[in-house]
């Protein structure tokens, strides 16, 4: 499929009225309480930003309160995610691109750490299953 | 309802052969769920469920038809319609989209059907035509109507994709010469699914077959046997037009200042506050926009009776008719009679014969 922005028509930007305006103390206030629910349960959860209805200048605005913080992270699995801990330790903000480059998820993580960094059990076990098969493969390549 | 068939091959095991990772699962169901505008947590728990399910067979049957469906379906941002056929469900059939032609699709399709029996869903496009004994739409010298009740008596659930197959759409207006009818007034004894939209939002026909896949049951349904999660609102209800509406600022033609300054359309004849869709929130081409924000009303293309009982507006209105802004909204006021008598007049129709009990089909 060719990308969205491959075709030659412009999209003006929908006026934002109804929407949250100046909505990011509202999510920053919604953090802070889903944080410290993860502190005391455990309990992860996320925000997903494309369900709000934001402006770019919000989105900005959010960017900042929010900051850089120690750990930057590019997953390359059907496409690039970048997924970056905020200045907040146990917020993320995790961006997903398809092959095409195109957004396709864009999610604030409350979470230790995002599952999707985490290796699975399923694919460790056959991970080791395959490193031995090699080790088997090298062995024979040597025996004389 | 598809699950607890044990045997078969599921989705992860597909996705480990086809050396997708499950992060690039996770990835895919997390932005299915935000296309789909579901919470995110939804789209690990479908991760999850979808793992393990079994990937069902699926056969695709299209009528009395445009295509416009099926074209949707193939441009869905997320999932797109590649992942869907090549890792989520085995797309048994589909006439347009196959390699396969003549015998040899047709012997892929009852082969797919035997194999399976019990245990397909069925997607239907198209409006099934009763009239001249089935001849106004027929493939391989059968009749659509004896082909969808034969695929109906193996289906788990039947998936009816579009208006058309929904609810009659377009052949079944008046005065409907092939004697078109939707699916729940010939088949009656199987779960029914109804995604209807001329055509229906892509992301909610592949959303409605994920979430059907990953859990195995039928959703949460409306009356009229639509997913409450896609069709639990109307359009009015979240247009981003709505605090005008609420102001009373309403366009009155397509080019005059309220237009130009995005007021509601509600009195250039919108069928918003009367159409239970997902445009005003999901909206199209991947998010891009919808019809209103284009400037033109809704046209009401995914509740029943459409056409007939929710035409666009030809001309002006308001002038010497009833206007748009009287009660009983959302009726053709071009024609004199207008939608009082049109509904009388679909309603008069009879369904024909279903198997094995009569189909209790949606009124509009």
């Amino acid at each position: 499929m060719i990308r969205l922005a491959d075709i030659p028509v412009r999209i003006e930007p929908t006026p934002l009225v109804g929407g949250l305006g100046g909505g990011v103390p509202a999510i920053l206030s919604e953090l802070a309480s889903l944080l410290e629910r993860l502190a005391k349960a455990e309990e992860p959860a996320a925000i997903d930003l494309r369900s709000l209805p934001m402006s770019a200048q919000d989105r900005v605005e959010l960017r900042r309160a929010l900051g850089e913080g120690e750990v930057q992270a590019t997953l390359t699995a059907e496409g690039i995610s970048n997924i970056r801990e905020t200045r907040v330790p146990g917020v993320w903000w995790v961006e997903h691109h398809d092959r095409n480059g195109e957004l396709i998820a864009e999610l604030i993580e409350v979470t230790r750490m995002p599952l999707i960094l985490m290796s699975a059990t399923d694919e460790i076990a056959s991970g080791a299953s395959a490193l031995r098969e090699q080790l088997a493969a090298a062995a024979a390549a040597r025996a004389p | 309802m598809l699950h607890g068939h044990h045997g078969e091959l599921t989705v992860g095991e597909m996705l480990r052969r086809h050396g997708i990772s499950r992060r690039s699962f996770i990835k895919f169901c997390t932005a299915a769920a935000s296309a789909m505008a579901l919470p995110p947590s939804v789209g690990l728990a479908m991760a999850e469920q979808l793992r393990q399910a079994p990937r069902p067979s699926v056969v695709y049957l299209s009528f009395q038809e445009c295509t416009g469906c099926l074209e949707s379906l193939t441009r869905s941002f997320a999932p797109t319609i590649e992942n869907l056929i090549f890792n989520i469900i085995s797309l048994d059939y589909d006439d347009t989209l196959m390699a396969a032609a003549g015998e040899a699709a047709e012997s892929a399709r009852t082969k797919a059907m035997q194999d399976n029996f019990g245990k397909y869903v069925l997607i239907v496009d198209g409006s099934v035509p009763t009239g001249a004994g089935g001849a106004y739409c027929t493939a391989g010298g059968r009749s659509a109507v004896d082909t969808l009740r034969e695929a109906a008596k193996g289906a788990a659930a039947i998936v009816c994709v579009g208006t058309c197959s929904s609810f009659g759409g377009i052949p079944f207006a008046d005065p409907n010469p092939t004697g078109a009818w939707p699916v729940t007034a010939i088949v009656g004894d199987k779960p029914i699914i109804n995604v209807s939209g001329c055509p229906p939002i892509p992301e909610v026909i592949t959303g409605t077959l994920l979430q059907l896949v990953a859990t195995g049951k039928v959703p949460d349904l409306d009356e009229h046997r639509r997913p409450k999660v896609f069709f639990g609102n109307t359009i009015h209800d979240r247009c981003y037009r709505r605090p005008f509406y609420d102001q009373g600022k309403f366009a009155k033609s397509f080019d005059d200042e309220g237009a130009r300054n995005g007021w509601c359309l509600y009195e250039l004849g919108c069928k918003g506050p009367t159409t239970y869709n997902a445009c005003a929130t999901l909206k199209w081409n991947g998010g891009t926009s919808f019809p209103i924000e284009s400037g033109h009303g809704c046209l009401g293309c995914s509740e029943p009776g459409f056409w007939d009982l929710r035409r666009p507006v030809r001309g002006r209105v308001g002038q010497g008719r009833r206007s748009f802004t009287t009660p009983g909204f959302g009726g053709d006021c071009n024609r004199r009679g207008g939608r009082r008598r049109d509904r009388r007049r679909i309603r008069r129709r009879q369904p024909p014969a279903t198997t094995p009990q009569r189909a209790a089909w949606h009124r509009p």
